[in-house]
């Protein structure tokens, strides 16, 4: 938090010649943007940027050729296969550990506990982040000291799946149970169980006091709220709580590791973050980075759960005590209990408004859940924060602050949205809230506030860490609104028949990052082939989002070559160049920029050879069609014929190379603007909800059909936010879901029709002007729906999931 | 290796056309086995039954593989997603997935697939109800399930011989479906 500045001006902080402080500050954020000139194209322009090319792996996909990290068993004939003891008692101590029976079955390769030699004894976070992570390295691969019912105690290894899981069952555990507490609330009072001692943490976090379970405590100020909220303003206060949401990915974590040929240990694994875990691996198991490779085929979906690493040392454990390759996969019943979901929250939300609608300040606070470990606890709160909370920037008195607390309950991570989805919903149900209580319209409210093209957010970066100062060079916040609303019929909504039924609209708005500003790194190479082809190799992850066709239509935007002229290699720390990896709404922006570079450096060495045949100067040259023309004479040389001569010419030869690596302070925000159409009875509190419109700004969308499907699969979680139970637990902390027919994931039947409007607006930072996508539409369900049903029947429900018994609750309190 | 836990019995099978023998343990259920004989179309997402990603034909049936003892398969024509079309020469529902962008990771596709391929064998021209009906014990977590519905709504405009309406934008594929490549069980390849 920048403790020395003026606040921001109500007029947005643009700049002004008279105030020395703004001067300084347009300095250092400049509203122009030294962009070069070929990265801003009219769409008429655009070769492959900005097209439906299709997806790269989509037909490997759709004939079931695809290989996923599970279907590399054939190729090991002698591979093991690993289970898990994990504990049954919420808090306590591993007393004994009687393998006898299991280490005497047939089958059974190796018996793992805390005291093998395999077993490393370092402390770690699973946390996928930049180095050192901005979470505690409070996790043992197996543990003496169990924290939650789940926590892995033993690992087997066995010829087949069937045996593995016999064995695990054939271990005796023994406990000395401690007291347990699963309620964050609870969690917090001096007097609960203490689930961590100081000296069982490295790496601690701001803030942390385990003595109250407080892993972090975050907080930021602008200007001064406290003075605020005692003004003449009018002050109100609600409440929010959000659900524990499961990844639910259908591809359950999978790992395969085994050392060959060369004694190098390989993991073939389904992760978000090959080069972390490389990473991660080294520091666990005592080996050099250079002596690991992490390589991930195709990945059955992440959405943050894989931002881990969640399972690898297991198999690495078992296939160094066995000296066999081992796999790993995770249940679906341990992906429910085992693996990482979304960390519930409570939120306050507090404004000060004035009679005229002026806000004139807006304090949030959050208490996370983040369940037995603290991986991605402290920065997930702080995008509660800074994620929404710069939607209106020009508020000028705003605070944040929040508390991380350890419960006996399952581990929270990562997950699509990060810490955006919570806030957005008690910030955009507030502001709703508000807006109603001064009987003005909610969304020209909203219109009047929110952020603009030239602001300079100070919030995403008041509290340090995860964000940064940053002005704003692209919005289409207006325009969502507008094509929204338009899509959604606000203007002519039509009324039921029947008299107890009720149609209402609601809107939320948010935005979201593109990838941690001042922390990524991104890097790609490009090598041409004789015959005029390319190899692409990007540290870059695609697990299902479509990036290694984005990454391909920017190389052959650049290379001026079709999408099928170029193959690319992705995430295979042995091969392709280092990554931190996908999250953060940060592949199409950072990585997607390093291949861009990559193709403009290969680029120029494909001019100065065109010059050389063509002989022409390179200033007359450019390349597209496959061919380097001359714009003055009209001759061309085919990239073929350039790939031959380079590589087999008389005089010269050249391998023609292009690398490129980006990182950049810059993450601009993507916006969204969500409608909702409901229809509630009155009468019994069930309501259905027609349509879901979102209208997203991404700056220009590398590839306009994926980026559809990021938003409708974004939409879709968010809905299942604000409908849904999520993985409830029992008085133990126990999951009380175990597959999918218990889970409540909305249905094909279950779900409303997605309607996804892209609104391009161009950001000069980002490839071919893009920004990110896949997140911001995560955020923005729960709160519009909040609001349509306010909207409606006039009662408003805060804490998730939305339902009919509490819509009727409201109902019958509002009757009585 | 198979779950042998023992035991192990020899199965018949056709597989996508094939005849063969494969040995099943007797902890396996049938997506194991075929996973084990390199049909890695059959996917499992779950504990068992309740995702649909092992979605195939069992005599025309679809069945999810993972919940169905090998030997309840005993001398039946299996078929999975590979045996509709190849990378080159994609079934109609396969291509209208890839045209209307319905695939993102991927893993629950071939279920998918299967059940909508079942789905326009039996009513070539049903409605988006019809079609969320038909894909509502297929799990997805990436899509939302709206390009997947306009996929299978475009792939059966274009099994009809319709002029294909790629639902949501995306590229028109060719004009009608080519002989044999017109609506069956398996697109044509298959006895029925």
């Amino acid at each position: 938090m920048s403790e020395d500045d003026e606040p921001a001006k109500p007029d947005g902080g643009t700049a002004s010649q008279s105030d020395p402080v703004e001067d300084e500050r347009s300095e250092e954020h400049p509203l122009e943007w030294d962009e070069p000139e070929n990265n801003d194209k009219a769409p008429d322009e655009r070769d492959s940027v900005s097209h439906r090319a299709e997806k790269y792996d989509d037909r490997k996909l759709v004939t079931g050729q695809a290989k996923y990290t599970a279907d590399y068993e054939e190729r090991y004939p002698d591979l093991a296969y690993a289970a898990v003891v994990r504990s049954e008692i919420p808090h306590g101590r591993v007393t004994d550990i009687d393998t006898s029976t299991a280490e005497a079955m047939d089958g059974v390769e190796a018996v793992l506990t805390p005291e093998s030699d395999a077993v490393p004894d370092a402390k770690y976070t699973s946390a996928g982040q930049s180095y050192p992570e901005p979470s505690p390295w409070d996790m043992h691969v197996l543990n003496e000291h169990v924290r939650y019912i789940g926590d892995p105690v033993a690992a087997v290894a066995a010829e087949d799946r069937a045996t593995a899981n016999a064995a695990v069952e054939a271990i005796e555990v023994s406990y000395e149970e401690d007291d347990y507490v699963t309620d964050p609330e609870a969690a917090f009072d001096s007097d609960a169980p203490q689930l961590f001692e100081d000296d069982e943490v490295e790496n601690e976090i701001v803030g942390h006091d385990y003595n109250r379970n407080r892993m972090a405590h975050i907080e930021g100020e602008l200007g001064d709220v406290d003075a605020a909220l005692d003004g003449d303003a009018h002050v109100h206060e609600t409440e929010w709580e959000t659900i524990r949401q499961s990844h639910a990915n259908v591809e359950k974590h999978t790992a395969l590791a085994y050392t060959n040929e060369d004694d190098r240990h390989v993991l073939i694994t389904s992760t978000q973050v090959p080069n972390h875990t490389r990473r991660q691996l080294a520091h666990l198991f005592d080996i050099p980075i250079r002596d690991i490779r992490v390589t991930k085929p195709r990945v059955g979906g992440g959405f943050g759960g894989k931002q881990a690493m969640v399972v690898e040392p297991i198999p690495l454990a078992l296939s160094l005590a066995t000296d066999r390759p081992v796999l790993y996969e995770a249940s679906r019943q341990e992906e429910f209990y085992a693996m990482r979901s979304r960390h519930p929250m409570k939120v306050r939300t507090r404004t000060a408004v004035t009679d005229d609608g002026d806000i004139e300040a807006i304090d949030i606070y959050a208490l996370s859940n983040t369940g037995a470990y603290g991986s991605h606890g402290m920065t997930v709160a702080g995008n509660v924060g800074s994620k929404p909370l710069p939607l209106y920037s020009k508020v000028p008195n705003v605070h944040f602050e929040a508390d991380i607390v350890h419960t006996n309950t399952p581990q929270t991570g990562a997950m699509r949205g990060y810490g955006a989805p919570q806030g957005t919903l008690a910030l955009e149900g507030h502001l709703d809230e508000v807006a109603r209580d001064l009987g003005l319209d909610p969304i020209e409210f909203r219109r009047r506030h929110h952020m603009e093209v030239g602001d300079l957010d100070e919030i995403a970066g008041m509290m340090g860490g995860e964000g940064a100062n940053r002005r704003i060079r692209s919005c289409g916040l207006s325009e969502c609104i507008e094509r929204g609303k338009e899509a959604i019929g606000y203007d002519d909504l039509e009324q039921p028949d029947a008299d107890h039924l009720h149609r209402g609209i609601g809107m939320a708005l948010s935005a979201q990052g593109t990838g941690v500003a001042g922390d990524e790194l991104g890097a790609a190479q490009i090598m041409m082939n004789e015959d005029g082809s390319f190899h692409l190799q990007v540290g870059g992850v695609d697990i299902g989002t479509g990036a290694d066709t984005a990454f391909l239509q920017i190389a052959a935007e650049v290379l001026g070559c079709d999408e099928d002229d170029i193959i690319v290699k992705s995430s295979d720390t042995d091969v392709t160049p280092f990554d931190y990896g996908a999250y953060a709404s940060s592949t199409t922006y950072i990585s997607g920029m390093a291949v861009k570079k990559a193709a403009e450096d290969a680029k120029e060495r494909i001019l100065d050879w065109g010059s050389k045949l063509l002989d022409e100067p390179v200033e007359n040259l450019e390349t597209g069609d496959g061919t380097v023309y001359s714009e003055n004479s009209g001759d061309s040389v085919t990239l073929e014929e350039i790939g031959y001569e380079a590589a087999y010419g008389d005089d010269e030869r050249e391998h023609i190379l292009g690398k490129g690596t980006h990182c950049t302070e810059e993450s601009p925000p993507p916006f969204a603007a969500q409608f909702v159409d409901v229809t509630v009875d009155e009468e019994t509190g069930e309501f259905e909800v027609h349509k879901l419109v979102v209208a997203v700004d991404c700056g220009v969308a590398i590839n306009p059909g994926m980026a559809e499907g990021q938003i409708e699969g974004a939409n879709h979680m968010s809905y299942e936010m604000a409908v849904s139970e999520g993985i409830t637990l029992d008085d133990e902390g126990r999951a009380e879901v175990s597959d999918f027919d218990e889970y409540g994931l909305p249905s094909a039947t279950e779900t409303p029709p997605i309607e996804s409007i892209l609104v391009e607006t161009h950001e000069p930072t980002g490839p071919f002007g893009a920004k990110s996508v896949a997140e911001v539409p995560t955020n923005t369900v729960p709160p519009a729906l909040s609001n349509a049903v306010r909207d409606a029947v006039g009662v408003r429900i805060r804490e998730m999931p939305i339902t009919a018994e509490k819509i009727r609750a409201k109902l019958d309190e509002r009757g009585g | 290796m198979p779950n042998t836990g023992g035991i192990s019995v020899d199965i018949e099978l056709t597989i996508n056309g094939e005849r063969t023998t494969v040995e099943a343990g007797s902890a396996d259920d049938l997506a194991t086995v075929l996973r084990q004989h390199g049909y890695i179309g059959v996917k499992c997402g779950c504990d068992g039954g309740t995702c649909g990603a092992s979605k195939v034909f069992v005599d025309g049936e679809v069945r999810m593989a993972c919940g169905m003892a090998p030997r309840e398969a005993d001398g039946s024509e299996i078929r999975t997603v590979a045996a509709l079309g190849t990378q080159d020469d994609l079934h109609p529902v396969q291509q209208a997935f890839v045209d209307n962008f319905a695939v993102q990771c991927g893993f629950c596709i071939p279920g998918m697939i299967i059940q909508a391929v079942a789905l326009l064998d039996s009513n070539p021209d049903p409605s988006e109800r019809e079609v969320r009906e038909a894909l509502s014990d297929n799990v997805c977590r990436c899509t939302g399930y709206q390009k997947p519905v306009e996929a299978v709504l475009d792939a059966a405009g274009r099994m009809r011989g319709e002029q294909s309406v790629a639902a949501d934008g995306g590229q028109p594929a060719s004009g009608p479906p080519q002989p044999g490549e017109s609506a069956g069980c398996c697109g044509g390849g298959c006895d029925e």
